[in-house]
């Protein structure tokens, strides 16, 4: 009877012997290839991971602290007592404490100086904030007291214990906030604040019957979910059909700045995806030549009696365990690293960032890691599985099975989950993903093409073309199947990534570039009889103003004659996406007119506004920011109703207006074109630019005394930490760039490498023919140079296409061709190849002619 | 025509170090057909490797037409060899990448011999090849590359063809078929041949036969 071999310990011992011990030893240059490949590929994605979750831990507190509380329901008017019913109704099921806040806008009086300004009334109640601080000058905030913001203390030089006049009441000061977390860096409102206990906002009579202002109802759950808020949102939404009555959770509240640094981690984190992809591309090509070479002896051990099955575990067993090395040596870098770089990175990226790595996060992405390296595996391993073992050793020459297209199906199926899941949205991560798609099809389509006009070309020619060393590389291009279409591709893939990186990166450098003139100080509510005098009195204080803008406050009333009305929402599928719309819904609005376009706009569709102001028999243009436009569903051509202050005005939308997103100067959904327009009553904007903090004081103290009507938002120390924020991040980015574009040399360098390899038994056969080590040489040249500089033209322009339509889609940001970005890489790429052709045909012109001799 | 005189080859150092010719001396005559019998690791490639100038002695002469090959620089030799000897491989290599009849060209264009082209075409047709002119090696039988093997080797009309055991690697019948061509080419070209071979019955078709063991000629 037979012996069976196949199981027991004696069988593992063996292939446990011959996988990891033997190989490994016989194999050290491969698998420390392998090994530094995905060391690379991975360190980005792993360390993107870790500073991405503390980011985003950070955003989420900072959002939190901007609402105070878990989920705020709010109106411009209080909720009836029947809202306010089911309201509590809904939450009472969770256990829960709560607060009550009002905003109102009123003139207050300060009795020791007699000065009057308008301020943000916001009174609270006991338990605000539930998150974030009240940082006090002195002492500690107290919901029972009264205090005043700094702003309104430096202008008005309020002390401690004034008295203030705020409606029929009268109350004493009793601390200056220094820091409110819940202004945040969006910073401004409209007047400064002072903060009153809810009580005593009720006794001071402004509150009439029918006042606006913002009334919110804000929770925190005692044990809080996010499905758990989800489930009350949508329940509240079911009573309170009203849409004027909004839901706000934390993220909701987030603002712009947290949007920005979003982006950024993402674009990081798909930076960081590159990187991965190109050192996958490098372990598809590593294994491939690896196995090739390995094939005679996985023969013997099939005939031995390994099934094909067992040899394909021992194979995957080998690389996890590489894979298990990388993972360890990248944790005990990478969280180390981490330590030390936290306070750089906290600076950098101007939030604070803690300095403890959760482990958990970091690992997060090891399993999706560790899939997707596998899964690049698949076709070679179903190649094996193909491979007729026992017959291959009878042939002279031995070749792996075939592997078919449908075998990268799950690299690519989870490819696609993968970068959606680092883009954070699906439609981001797929335009990555179709993006390399297509790169992929359109490579291969180029050499496919390219491979038969060359073969059209050589037909019937001499090997003279014009030299022989010329003609054997043109038809060795032509020829080789699908190795040259991978190596052309990888290439190619390769040279695009670096070129979208780079591309990307000066687009967000340009778009993240911030005006030299930089605001200081915004200058509301100026009277047209005052700008004159202002406008000088500011030039004598030495602090000329700029961008001085009329200011019209509208309501929208008709669009093409009909009652505007809101969409009706749907209460079921609440996105985010809707409560943003309803925000961005309220119809009234400040406008102005004005016949030129400020720096930062920049009209996408329809015309500019015709020189010389609106003629009698037209109606006036209308301009409209394009995502207000979106929002409101308008449309050009559409004829526009505005009531201002009790006047009807209309106008027709002309075109639509993008305002990039960095500028810090007040932009507008609505400019019309003057003439009709400028008789409204109005009021006027102006900014005083960034300059020396004293004059700012000087101006602001002496035109208050001037014009008390007139109210500032200093945006000095808001504008300072974003241009900061966008610098650093800036460099993050640059970092990780760089970082990508390494990974993608070193293996751009592995795959020249390989191919010389491959051909070594040509070489050494044209070398015993007479071919000197110089025309081997050129001959390698030749052929690679053309390889090369093809893959990377294409690369180049594919990745340059690809950022234009990633720009657009992703980050908002318009057509540009950067040749810079084109031409360094190229110039770098294309020196990179010489060295990488040079150094590889080194080691193929010592080919010995000898070894032709001897048997295997 | 060609004479070698006290050959010595070794491989490895030290310990390891193996000498696997001792000493040869060997003289052949223009049109002469040699064959070089011996058993397998006596030598017999290491020693064809030197002839054909595929490798470097440790000391010795090898003296071809009158030039001395083995003191040679790298340049010279590769020019020499392209010149003057053909070598057919037991493994038949051919340049994967190009076609039956391009691997013929390749040599004569090497040395912008001309009307290569219509020489390259009449070889392949004399090896009874014309029909797979446009084949890359990849789509050949083993028996047809080693064809256009020894269609490229003789295409120079070199001064000597070294073939080592150019049927080894293919079936009985086939490797007759071979032998058959490479000896009707040999002798209507008046090639001189020196021919590795285990068949004492290919050697006995040559003019001499000489013995390798233990790294000396018997
Ligand atoms: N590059 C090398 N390094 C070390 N030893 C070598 C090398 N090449 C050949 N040898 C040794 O030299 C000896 C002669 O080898 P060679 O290939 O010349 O034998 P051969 O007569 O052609 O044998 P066969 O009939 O099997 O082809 C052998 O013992 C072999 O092991
Ligand atoms: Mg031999």
């Amino acid at each position: 009877m037979f012996t069976d071999y196949s199981s027991g310990t004696r069988d593992s011992s063996v292939k446990f012997k011959f996988f990891f011990v033997k190989e490994m030893k016989k194999f050290p240059f491969f698998f420390l290839l392998l090994f530094f490949t995905l060391l690379l590929g991975t360190m980005g994605l792993v360390g993107i991971s870790i500073i991405t979750g503390q980011v985003q831990e950070k955003l989420q507190n900072n959002a939190n602290e901007l609402l105070t509380s878990d989920i705020a329901i709010s109106a411009r008017r209080d909720l009836f007592p029947l809202e306010q019913e089911s309201l509590f109704k809904i939450l009472n099921e969770y256990p829960h404490r709560h607060y009550k806040i009002i905003d109102i806008y009123s003139m207050i009086s300060n009795l020791r100086t007699g000065t009057t300004r308008l301020a943000e009334i916001r009174a609270t109640e006991k338990g605000f904030p539930f998150y974030g601080k009240m940082t006090l000058k002195n002492g500690e905030f107290e919901s029972d007291q009264l205090y005043i913001s700094k702003d309104l203390a430096d202008l008005w030089q309020v002390q401690e214990n004034d008295e203030l006049q705020i409606g029929e009441l009268v109350l004493k000061v009793s601390g200056v906030v220094e820091e409110d977390s819940s202004m945040g860096l969006r910073g401004f409102s409209l007047a400064p604040r002072i903060y009153l206990p809810l009580s005593k906002l009720l006794t001071t009579g402004l509150l009439k019957p029918g006042a606006t202002g913002g009334f919110a109802y804000h929770f925190k759950l005692n044990d809080l979910t996010l499905e758990k808020v989800q489930r009350i949102k949508t329940s509240i939404y079911k009573v309170i059909k009203d849409s004027a009555v909004r839901i706000t959770l934390p993220e909701d509240s987030s603002e712009q700045t947290g949007r920005v640094i979003n982006t950024l981690t993402n674009f990081m984190a798909l930076s960081a995806l590159i990187g991965l992809i190109l050192s996958l591309v490098g372990v598809f090509y590593l294994y491939q030549s690896h196995l090739l070479a390995r094939l005679k002896d996985l023969c013997l051990l099939n005939l031995h009696g390994l099934t094909k099955r067992e040899i394909i575990v021992g194979i995957i067993a080998q690389f996890s365990f590489i894979f298990f090395l990388v993972v360890v040596v990248e944790l005990l870098f990478i969280i180390p690293l981490y330590k030390t770089l936290a306070p750089v990175l906290s600076t950098n990226l101007g939030i604070e960032l803690s300095p403890e790595v959760n482990v958990a996060s970091a690992l997060t992405e090891i399993p999706f890691l560790f899939g997707l390296s596998l899964f690049i595996l698949v076709p070679l391993l179903l190649g094996l599985m193909r491979t007729p073992m026992g017959l291959q050793l009878k042939a002279s020459k031995l070749s792996m099975g075939r592997f078919r297209f449908w075998d990268f199906m799950p690299f690519i199926v989870s490819l696609w989950l993968f970068s959606c899941y680092l883009g954070h949205s699906f439609r981001n991560g797929s335009l990555f993903f179709i993006s390399l798609l297509m790169v992929f099809l359109l490579s291969t389509l180029v050499v496919r093409g390219g491979q038969w006009i060359l073969r059209k070309f050589i037909k019937n020619k001499g090997l003279l073309l014009p030299t022989i060393e010329n003609g054997i590389a043109l038809r060795s291009l032509s020829r080789s199947g699908h190795k040259l279409t991978l190596s052309f591709l990888s290439l190619a893939m390769g040279a695009t990534l670096i070129s979208l990186i780079l591309q990307l990166d000066k687009m967000i450098l340009k778009e993240f570039a911030l005006d030299e003139n930089k605001p200081s100080l915004f200058i509301f509510d100026i009277q047209e009889e005052q700008m004159e005098p202002l406008v000088s009195h500011a030039r004598e204080q030495g602090a000329p103003l700029a961008y001085i803008t009329p200011m019209i406050r509208a309501r929208l009333e008709k669009v093409n004659d009909k009652k505007f009305v809101r969409k009706k929402r749907s209460y079921d599928f609440r996105s985010r996406e809707d409560d943003e719309e309803n925000r961005f819904r309220s119809n009234t609005l400040n406008l102005t007119y004005r016949d030129y376009l400020t720096g930062s706009e920049k009209i996408i569709s329809g015309k500019p506004f015709p020189q010389g102001g609106a003629p009698d028999d037209r109606l006036p243009y209308v301009s409209l920011e394009k995502r207000w436009a979106q929002r409101m569903d308008l449309e050009i051509g559409d004829k526009l109703t505005f009531d201002i202050q009790g006047v009807e005005f209309e106008g027709q939308v002309h075109n639509i207006r993008e305002v990039k997103w960095t500028t810090f100067y007040p932009n507008f959904f609505v400019t019309i074109e003057p003439s009709l327009i400028e008789a409204a009553p109005k009021t006027f904007l102006a900014v005083l630019p960034a300059g020396p903090k004293e004059t700012k004081l000087t101006f602001q103290r002496s035109t208050v005394e001037k014009f008390p009507n007139i109210s500032f938002i200093d945006v000095e120390e808001l504008i300072g930490k974003l241009s900061g924020l966008f610098v650093r991040a800036r460099q993050a980015i640059e970092v990780i760039s760089w970082l990508s574009l390494a990974v993608g040399l070193v293996i751009l360098y592995g795959l020249s490498h390989d191919q010389v390899y491959r051909r070594y038994y040509d070489l050494a056969l044209m070398k015993s023919l007479g071919f000197s080590s110089t025309r081997l040489r050129l001959n390698l040249l030749y052929e690679f140079g053309v390889l090369f500089l093809s893959a990377m033209t294409l690369g180049l322009f594919l990745g340059w296409m690809i950022a234009q339509i990633v720009g657009r889609e992703v980050f908002k940001l318009a057509l540009s061709v950067d040749w810079d970005r084109l031409l360094y890489p190229a110039g770098l790429l294309t020196i990179l190849c010489l060295v990488t052709i040079m150094a590889s045909s080194w080691r193929a012109v010592r080919a010995r002619p000898r070894e032709l001799l001897s048997d295997s | 025509m060609m004479k070698v005189i006290e050959l010595r080859k070794s491989y490895g150092q030290g310990e390891s170090r193996v000498e696997v010719l001792k000493g040869i001396n060997l003289e052949i005559s223009p049109g002469e057909t040699v064959a070089l019998i011996g058993k397998s690791g006596s030598g017999k490639s290491t020693l064809l490797s030197l002839l054909a100038g595929l490798d470097r002695p440790d000391s010795g002469e090898i003296l071809v037409q009158g030039q001395k090959i083995s003191s040679m620089s790298e340049r010279e030799l590769t020019n020499f060899r392209a010149h003057n000897m053909g070598i057919v491989f037991q493994q038949f290599h051919l340049v994967s990448t190009l076609t039956a009849l391009e691997n013929v060209l390749l040599p004569l264009e090497l040395l912008k011999r001309s009307h290569s082209l219509e020489t390259a075409k009449n070889l392949l047709e004399s090896v009874g090849l014309s029909h797979r002119a446009d084949h890359l090696p990849s789509e050949m039988s083993g028996g047809e590359c080693q064809r256009v093997a020894i269609a490229r080797a003789l295409a120079i009309k070199p001064a000597i063809l070294f073939a080592d055991e150019p049927s080894g690697n293919l079936d009985e019948e086939t490797g007759e078929r071979v032998m058959e061509l490479l000896f009707k080419m040999v002798v209507e070209t008046k090639t001189t041949l020196v021919l590795v071979t285990h068949d004492p019955d290919l050697a006995k078709r040559c003019s001499r036969i000489i013995h390798l063991e233990h790294g000396t000629l018997l």
